[in-house]
């Protein structure tokens, strides 16, 4: 069952001033429940405020967004941030708690769990500034998993961190979503990040067009190190770099 | 060329090296605060032989005083009376400083409204306060409260509001991506905000706000250091209107020093450069 449906969306900056300009144009996508999907595409394609208009932080010009829940009450939203968003006078046990709906023993333990799954049970009572960088976005991870959201967004959560620590949390992240099966849309201008992540990549193309929507069919989990992951990145990358040289020309830019 | 890649370790250690200079260092600056003691001493034991001890009394007579004072159990029930009054005048600066500052800092049509009064409220010397506010409550011991009140309010807004516009949009934005309530937003992210800030303000206040409830009990209290001071001061008894002052200071040192650093350490544990004090 679609999660996500998105249809003929569309979003217009300064609508109606000479200054108006057309991030978004004729979106239409589905995402079905338990499916990884990552959007990418080059810096102001406009995949940042397709997430916003998803999350509901921005509106949309036109056309149709719809987001259903599992449980018939309203959609659970969990995010996770380019950098962590932890509130650094509460203790990382705290800062889970916050965003839960209610504060029992139940909520305790899936809070408690999905620490456990980042490896920071032993930090529950640390405050976020006395945790690195790479652990803070651990913590941010698990407290939006935490949530049992119907669908998890994601906006480049690894572009901060350094190239290992990204690794080890691109393979955490990949066993939490195993083990929880969430809806995820994930935000990346990272094509190889995403390949190895998604079971879905849908391009955006600048101008805010859908260019391609690829379905990434590998057996999980992947390691980067495994050759017929990085022989599927290489392509897709491939397929990327061949849509920049046509944008680039001005007539397919007028088509 | 290639003997001069080979670096040996220097033949001492160089933390033990770092050590005794360090040491070195520490026992010159102790020194000098001792001399620095030492001149003020000499200085006043040659200015009260310069003035006359009648005029400056000498420094043993004046400890002696205090001993005095001590021994009496006076102090408890006067120093008492001016810590309350002082508390009270900060309660009062905070309930009515603390919701200006808020407007000022989430609003910026309250900040223009607000903004220049408050300055100029700050702006206002202690004096004009301590006489305002003897004229609106004579002899009582309201007016210590009003002028301490009146002293801190501006300190006390300005600082919530400048707390307020520090506030992290970036955390109000996910507790909203969240689905927190606005009074969630307000208790975990705007007010741990600010607290610091309150914190700066009040014991800013508080190095000006005693010196002005002693000096407004000077001229209107009942009661209180101030008004021990006034008596000693009519009896001629300079030895005793010294005391009163050093305990005073001792005294508000230790409050300073003791209750409100340790309670700022403590509620802003959190803070890496807090953390070792709170501990």
């Amino acid at each position: 069952m679609a999660v996500l449906t998105i249809k003929n969306l569309a979003k217009t900056f300064n609508v109606g001033t000479p200054r108006a300009s057309r991030v978004l144009d004729d979106i239409s996508f589905d995402v079905r429940g338990g499916t990884f999907v990552s959007i990418v595409g080059p810096s102001g394609c406009g995949k940042s405020t397709l997430l916003n208009i998803i999350s509901g932080v921005e509106e949309h010009t036109s056309g149709d967004i719809s987001l259903t829940s599992d449980s018939g009450g309203p959609a659970r939203m969990g995010y996770v941030f380019q950098d962590p968003r932890l509130l650094p006078w509460r203790s990382v046990m705290k800062n889970m708690m916050y965003v839960q709906n209610d504060r029992s023993e139940a909520t305790a333990g899936r809070c408690r769990k999905y620490l456990e799954m980042v490896g920071l049970t032993k930090n529950a009572d640390f405050f976020p500034g006395q945790l690195s960088g790479g652990m803070q976005q651990r913590v941010g991870i698990a407290r939006a998993f935490a949530v049992e959201p119907d669908l998890l967004l994601m906006d480049e959560p690894f572009s901060h961190l350094d190239a290992i620590t990204a690794r080890g949390l691109r393979a955490q992240l990949q066993d939490i979503w195993a083990q929880s099966k969430k809806t995820v849309v994930f935000v990346t201008h990272d094509v190889v990040e995403a390949v190895e992540l998604s079971d879905r990549i849908i391009v955006l193309q600048p101008g805010g067009r859908i260019y391609e929507d690829i379905t990434i069919d590998l057996p999980r989990p992947r390691r980067q190190t495994d050759p017929t992951v990085a022989t599927l990145q290489a392509e897709v990358l491939g397929r990327l770099e061949a849509m920049k040289t046509l944008s680039r020309t001005p007539s397919s830019a007028a088509a | 060329m290639t003997d001069q890649l080979v670096r040996t370790a220097p033949p001492t250690d160089p933390e033990a090296g770092a050590k005794r200079t360090a040491k070195r260092r520490r026992l010159r600056l102790t020194g000098l605060v001792i001399l620095g003691w030492v001149a003020m001493f000499a200085l006043w034991e040659y200015g009260s032989w310069w003035f006359g001890s009648r005029l400056l009394p000498r420094p043993i007579e004046v400890f002696q005083a205090g001993v005095e004072i001590v021994e009496s159990g006076n102090f408890v029930t006067d120093f008492s009376a001016s810590v309350l009054k002082t508390f009270a005048g900060f309660a009062v600066a905070a309930a009515v400083g603390a919701p200006i500052g808020y407007l000022m800092g989430r609003y910026n049509y309250w900040r223009a409204f607000f903004h220049d009064g408050v300055t100029i409220a700050g702006t206002i010397p202690a004096i004009v306060y301590a006489v305002m506010s003897l004229i609106v409550f004579g002899l009582s011991n309201l007016g210590p409260i009003l002028a301490v009140a009146l002293v801190s309010a501006p300190y006390i807004a300005l600082n919530v509001a400048e707390g307020i516009r520090g506030v992290d949009k970036s955390l109000v934005t996910m507790s909203e991506a969240f689905g927190r309530t606005p009074q969630q937003i307000r208790r975990e992210v705007l007010i741990p905000t600010i607290v610091p800030f309150v914190f700066a303000a009040i014991r800013m206040c508080f190095a000006v706000a005693w010196k002005v409830e002693a000096l407004t009990e000077v001229f209107g209290g009942r009661n209180g250091v101030g008004f021990q001071i006034r008596t000693e001061y009519q009896l001629y008894d300079i030895a005793a209107v010294l005391a009163w002052m050093f305990l005073f200071i001792v005294f508000m040192l230790i409050i300073e020093r003791l209750v409100l650093a340790k309670s700022e350490a403590r509620l802003l544990a959190w803070r890496p450069q807090e953390r070792s004090s709170a501990l």
